[in-house]
């Protein structure tokens, strides 16, 4: 590295702390910065500033947000009979991009992990049961992911929710659209084939 | 399935070692510590990314090396296919024809070789893990989607241990003991149905072995995936207790015996020493014909030490049934007169002299 250079070494070690970079990949994209007109600098300097000053989750679903309740929270289009929960934010993201739920969201922010000191009060479960109280929600889909984590979640949930006289669902899970079955894993295979439907 | 060319390099004791092993017998015979296991140690690496002696990565690397690399050419029905392994001290990397393998399933299922070493036979006498042991590596082999189960059983078995010995609420534990049931459950219906397949296999091979009126059973549990998540949840129900005392998970496939048979007695309790390695025998003659049946080729065999621990009948038996199966086969052996008695014909014999290969001959 650039020792004479500490403050462009500083840049690097900060950006290698970024997920999926590593120490080549920093120096490369300081280099980059290095190139790049002072205002372009700026101008992400004061993205990642702006984040941490304006972006907060929301106080109802936790949602990332630059305002409180989010925009998703106060839409009057969303269904408030139908709840859906999940583990991260990109989750929320994902499921909005299909388009294929219309109800409201909550983000657990994580899921149950005895090994990494992750239970119930680490989560937002409490501020789920609050929300369910009122008695408006009748169906809570439960679309923690499908790891032995993300199910042992969904199995707390369902456990908690039920006796309130509400529905859990789950998502189904197989194949992926549009893949083709020889690129697919064994387990997801073996899945899909035990769950099979009549046709 | 063939293997065509073995390359080891900085492997144990052995001097780097090009080897080309023909499509039945090889025989790699010597005296003792000069490197005869290391050969099929290396092999058995390929196939499973595992040591059968339970070494650590630093121990197969050659001292004052800090790597070693060992690969192969195996051949199926006319695909052949490289798989390399470098192995250095933080860990293994496989490639198959090149390329890196991310998944270690993606490397399993290239070769499949079955291993008969005599030290197995403590295990039929031992503890509960050995027994379960063998019996877990031959359903991996015949069903490579076994290991993800069973990782996913181990971890659910690790995050309940965790809030047992923490201590932790019903209502904290009820979670994980559903997935713990339902994953373990799953593990218990793969090796019923597995040992539904080998009995059969087992009781005609034993037949053979020891005559017809010794009659041989291995006892599990069996049932529908309904019945044993069922039982595992009442099993758990009852141990409730007891796990909070001791802060662990007490029952599950983790913790099952199986319980081998001869005659309707426990062979862990009766059985002689030729009884014990008839038994063994008979499993590791099952395994390999089920595992032909699923996989439609003969397993390569590694046959380690198995002259110096059978006796005359048994050998008699296993070396006509390896004469008339197909496929290929690698023994060590100290002494190679029994096996030339056996009429092993078409062999390769290659002697092992401190760490160095010497293809001495072609029977």
């Amino acid at each position: 590295m650039l020792d004479s250079v500490p403050s462009f070494t500083r840049l690097v070690v900060e950006l290698a702390k970024f997920p999926g970079i590593g120490q080549k990949t920093a120096t490369r994209l300081a280099f980059f910065l290095l190139r790049q007109p002072a205002a372009e600098a700026e101008a992400l300097a004061a993205a990642i500033r702006e984040l941490k000053e304006r972006i907060g989750f929301c106080s109802v679903c936790f949602h990332v947000t630059e305002s409180d309740p989010c925009p998703l929270c106060l839409d009057p289009g969303r269904d408030e009979s139908l709840l859906c929960v999940v583990e991260e934010p990109q989750d929320l993201v994902a499921i909005e991009r299909s388009r294929s739920f219309q109800g409201r969201y909550h983000v657990l922010h994580g899921a149950l992990s005895p090994l990494d000191g992750i239970g119930p009060e680490e989560l937002r479960v409490a501020e789920l049961l609050t929300r369910l109280r009122p008695g408006k929600v009748q169906e809570v889909l439960v679309a923690t992911n499908f790891s032995v984590e993300g199910e042992a979640t969904a199995l707390y949930l369902a456990r908690l929710i039920r006796p309130l006289g509400i529905r859990v669902t789950r998502p189904a899970h197989g194949i992926p659209l549009g893949s083709d079955l020889e690129f697919i894993d064994e387990a997801t295979v073996n899945r899909a084939v035990e769950g099979r439907r009549d046709f | 399935m063939n293997i065509s060319r073995i390359s080891l390099r900085q492997f144990r004791n052995l001097e780097p070692t090009e080897l080309i092993p023909i499509g039945g017998f090889n025989v790699f015979w010597g005296n003792n510590a000069q490197g005869k296991t290391n050969l099929l140690e290396g092999i058995h690496l390929l196939g499973s990314l595992k040591s059968f002696r339970g070494a650590r990565n630093d121990e197969l690397i050659q001292h004052g090396e800090t790597t070693c690399r060992l690969a192969a050419e195996i051949e199926n029905r006319g695909v052949r296919r490289q798989v390399e392994l470098s192995i250095g001290p933080q860990g293994k990397a496989a490639r198959v024809d090149g390329k890196e393998v991310r998944r270690p399933a993606d490397f399993f299922g290239h070769l499949r070789p079955v291993l008969f070493s005599p030290e197995e036979v403590t295990l039929l006498r031992g503890g509960p893990a050995g027994r379960r042991g063998l019996l877990d590596r031959a359903v991996f082999q015949a069903d490579l989607t076994f290991l993800d189960r069973a990782r996913e059983y181990d971890r659910c078995l690790r995050q309940r241990n965790r809030l047992l010995r923490e201590g932790r609420g019903a209502d904290q534990l009820a979670p994980w003991t559903e997935a713990l049931v339902s994953a373990g459950a799953r593990l218990r219906l793969d090796r019923g149905r597995y040992l539904d397949r080998l009995l059969p296999l087992l009781q005609k091979a034993h037949r053979q072995i020891a005559g017809g009126e010794e009659e041989v059973d291995i006892s599990y549990r069996r049932g529908t995936e309904a019945d044993l998540i069922d039982s595992l949840r009442g099993e758990l129900e009852r141990a409730k207790q007891r796990e909070k005392m001791l802060g662990q998970t007490l029952v599950g496939p983790h913790r099952d015996d199986l319980e081998f048979c001869l005659l309707g007695r426990s062979l862990r309790l009766f059985a002689s020493q030729g009884q014990l390695r008839s038994f063994l025998l008979a499993f590791k003659t099952a395994q390999i014909e089920d595992l032909q049946n699923i996989t439609g080729v003969p397993p390569v065999l590694l046959l380690d030490d198995m002259t110096s621990e059978l006796d005359r009948c048994r050998q008699n038996y296993f070396f006509s049934y390896l004469r008339a199966r197909q496929g290929q086969v690698f023994i060590t052996t100290t002494d190679i007169e029994p096996l030339l008695a056996h009429g092993i014909s078409t062999a390769r014999y290659f002697r092992v002299e401190k760490g160095t290969l010497h293809h001495d001959r072609d029977e």
